[in-house]
């Protein structure tokens, strides 16, 4: 087992290499450099946001992307792991503080108040995944775009009950749970009143949320959980206990969602049962789909061009002299028309074309 | 306590009449194509939105124009959506499902910006009431109730008896066998679905009145019609009518003695219920699990 880790850590600096050497990994790393020093350039709170913004869903993207592309089941309700780690944290953020009982003096001792941002978010991804556990257990009863029906059922479900607010209207104060209303909750504290250092730890957790992913898709795992994405039946013949499978890949999913859920309450610092809209699940299928399936890093993409291209779109909303397109330039709408493009035309996303054409660009300017 | 009661009755009755019609286009297309279309819901508010339109802006004959223009024109969205979206990426099931996924957001966004995201009602097509048991009921209930159930009744006589049903069926019995005998197979896949945009297009047109217009109901319909078919067991046409009933009365009994919020819950506990018991339904053939 030691023996396997350590040629395991011999064998990264070559098989670095070798992946820098590609040309994928030289734009890779490329952009990630263009991303660290992007706070050098000054851009103030504004810009250094939208890129936050988009790292954010760039996580969001790829933990759907994980769950449709490689295990092949298509959830409609992506949405319930972002909203639920997005309420925990901010609850988490907003009134529990860090603090241990002391039996000596029997009282609490309070170590941070509020609590550090990452334990938070920690926490409201392991209840984000212990919400994929419990929904998923009955869920994956249901195939292929049952499963897509039947999470969307959930989602819907849960934005109702947190939209009237009270969990006690159903048994009439038997257990009168608060849930915060129709404005959910609001002045969580920031990551950092720093944009810069927010910005930062978002960067780091983005490229250590996509890292992982991709290196369970490349695991013997991922290998399992592509046999039952390519034939279910196949993979139970051949012993693979499909539901096991289904139900791990469900709940990493949910994790990185979860995590998504906790960094967006901490950035926009709030939360409301808005994020239970089947529109967020709607986001993260538009983006992966714009990078293509089955491509982790094409969640980055499909994020880079939904953000940036939501953001002119709502700045042009803005000029009067446009008025003349009423409302048709509103975002959503442009990329309901853009995702039923790209889904009937270029299944396979535009990730691949895009690096094919950069490198053609690319060799022709070196004269190759 | 009678009124009470009747009145849980009459509107366990009139909804559904309206879930019967959505449900069975919904389960006509799953059976026949196997194509689980999440653009149903979208059916619905098309013609929910051109009937509303025409009601607003024609003075005198608004309501009837806009019955007309719904029938007409829902069918033709149906029957298009399936040409240009459904059959080029039939090989594909998550393509089918992100495609008509993303124009049932497309639709809601359409009529948002088109004509507004407000809450509108609309009134009875038929004026008057008349009291039973001390309840009054609009004339309108009884329409909806005999308009459904003749409508069911002929479009289960027309699948069984006509050329064109019995084409239908054959395909959802064996797509290929039908296509070596002779049958378009895409026609008849194109029939289905414009008959079940039909079919939403009525109920929008009898259920506008006694319910609210608004952009976002058509997942409310896709939700129920989804619940239900699980219910009745998915593909069997009849199977989905007795669901429609049972969930309607369902949501009207919890609406009127537990508590709305719980009726809004009914379509999610029923799903789970019967996945987890009998997870091919009521007169389902085959497991969906």
């Amino acid at each position: 087992m030691l023996e396997k880790f350590v040629e395991k850590i011999n064998g990264v600096p070559a098989y670095l290499r070798d992946w820098i050497n590609t040309f994928r990994g030289k734009l890779t790393i490329i952009c990630l450099i263009g991303l660290i020093l992007l706070p050098l350039a000054n851009p103030g709170p504004y810009i250094l946001g939208i890129f936050a913004t988009f790292m954010i869903y760039t996580i969001f993207a790829a933990s759907w992307d994980f769950l449709a592309g490689f295990v092949g089941q298509v959830s409609f309700g992506q949405a319930i792991f972002l909203g639920i780690a997005g309420y925990v944290t901010a609850y988490i953020m907003k009134y529990i503080p860090l603090a241990y009982w002391d039996f000596t003096s029997f009282n609490w001792v309070v170590l941070a108040d509020p609590m550090p941002w990452w334990i938070a978010l920690l926490i409201g991804a392991i209840i984000a995944v212990l919400f994929g556990l419990i929904i998923g257990v009955p869920a994956l009863r249901l195939k292929g775009p049952y499963l897509a029906l039947g999470t969307l059922a959930m989602s819907l479900i849960l934005y109702n009950l947190f939209l009237m607010g009270q969990l006690g209207i159903l048994w009439e104060n038997a257990f009168g749970t608060e849930l915060f209303g129709t404005d959910g909750l609001g002045q969580v504290p920031p990551i950092s009143s720093n944009s810069t250092i927010q910005y930062l730890m978002i960067f780091l957790i983005m490229c250590a949320s996509i890292l992982v992913m991709t290196h369970i898709v490349k695991s013997n795992t991922g290998t399992l959980f592509k046999a039952i994405r390519d034939d279910e039946t196949g993979a139970t013949a051949s012993g693979i206990n499909t539901t096991k499978y289904k139900i791990l890949a469900f709940m990493i999913s949910g994790f990185f969602a979860g995590i998504a859920g906790g960094l967006y309450a901490l950035r926009f610092s709030g939360v409301n049962p808005g994020l239970f809209q089947p529109l967020y699940s709607f986001y993260a299928i538009i983006m992966a789909a714009i990078g293509g399936l089955a491509t982790i890093s094409g969640a980055a993409l499909g994020a880079f061009l939904f953000v940036f291209l939501g953001e002119i779109l709502r700045l042009l909303g803005d000029i009067p002299a446009l008025d003349v397109f009423g409302g048709f330039t509103e975002p959503i709408f442009i990329f309901s028309i853009l995702l039923i493009v790209i889904i009937r035309f270029a299944e396979h996303g535009l990730l691949q074309p895009v690096l094919e054409r950069i490198q053609d660009v690319w060799d022709l300017l070196l004269g190759r | 306590m009678i009124e009470d009661l009747v009145s849980f009755i009459i509107f366990g009755i009139i909804q559904g009449s309206i879930y019967a019609l959505l449900a069975m286009g919904f389960s006509l297309v799953y059976g026949v194509g196997g194509i689980l279309n999440q653009a149903h819901g979208a059916f619905y508010v098309i013609a929910m939105y051109i009937f509303y339109a025409s009601f607003i802006n024609i003075a005198e004959y608004g309501l009837l124009v806009g019955m007309i223009l719904a029938i007409i024109f829902t069918p033709l969205v149906g029957g298009l959506i399936y040409l240009l979206l459904i059959k080029p990426l039939k090989d594909s099931h998550v393509g089918v499902v992100i495609v008509t996924f993303a124009f049932a957001f497309f639709t809601e966004q359409l009529v948002r910006i088109i004509v507004d995201a407000k809450y509108h009602d609309m009134p009875h097509l038929v004026p008057g009431l008349f009291t039973f048991f001390g309840v009054n009921i609009p004339y309108h209930y009884l329409l909806i109730i005999i308009v459904s159930i003749s409508l069911l009744f002929i479009i289960t006589l027309f699948i069984n008896k006509s050329k064109l049903g019995k084409s239908i069926r054959a395909v959802a019995q064996d797509s290929e066998a039908a296509s070596l005998m002779g049958i378009n197979v895409n026609k008849i896949l194109a029939y289905t679905l414009m008959i079940s945009a039909f079919l939403a297009a009525v109920a929008a047109i009898l259920n506008v009145p006694v319910a609210t217009v608004a952009p976002q109901v058509g997942w409310t319909i896709l939700l129920n019609s989804f619940a239900i078919v699980v219910l009745g067991g998915l593909g069997s046409t009849s199977g989905s009518v007795i669901g429609a009933y049972i969930i309607a009365f369902a949501r009207s009994y919890t609406n009127y003695f537990l508590s709305p919020v719980l009726s809004a819950l009914i379509p999610i506990i029923i799903i789970v219920l019967v996945l987890v018991l009998r997870p091919r339904g009521l007169l389902g053939k085959k497991e969906i699990v």
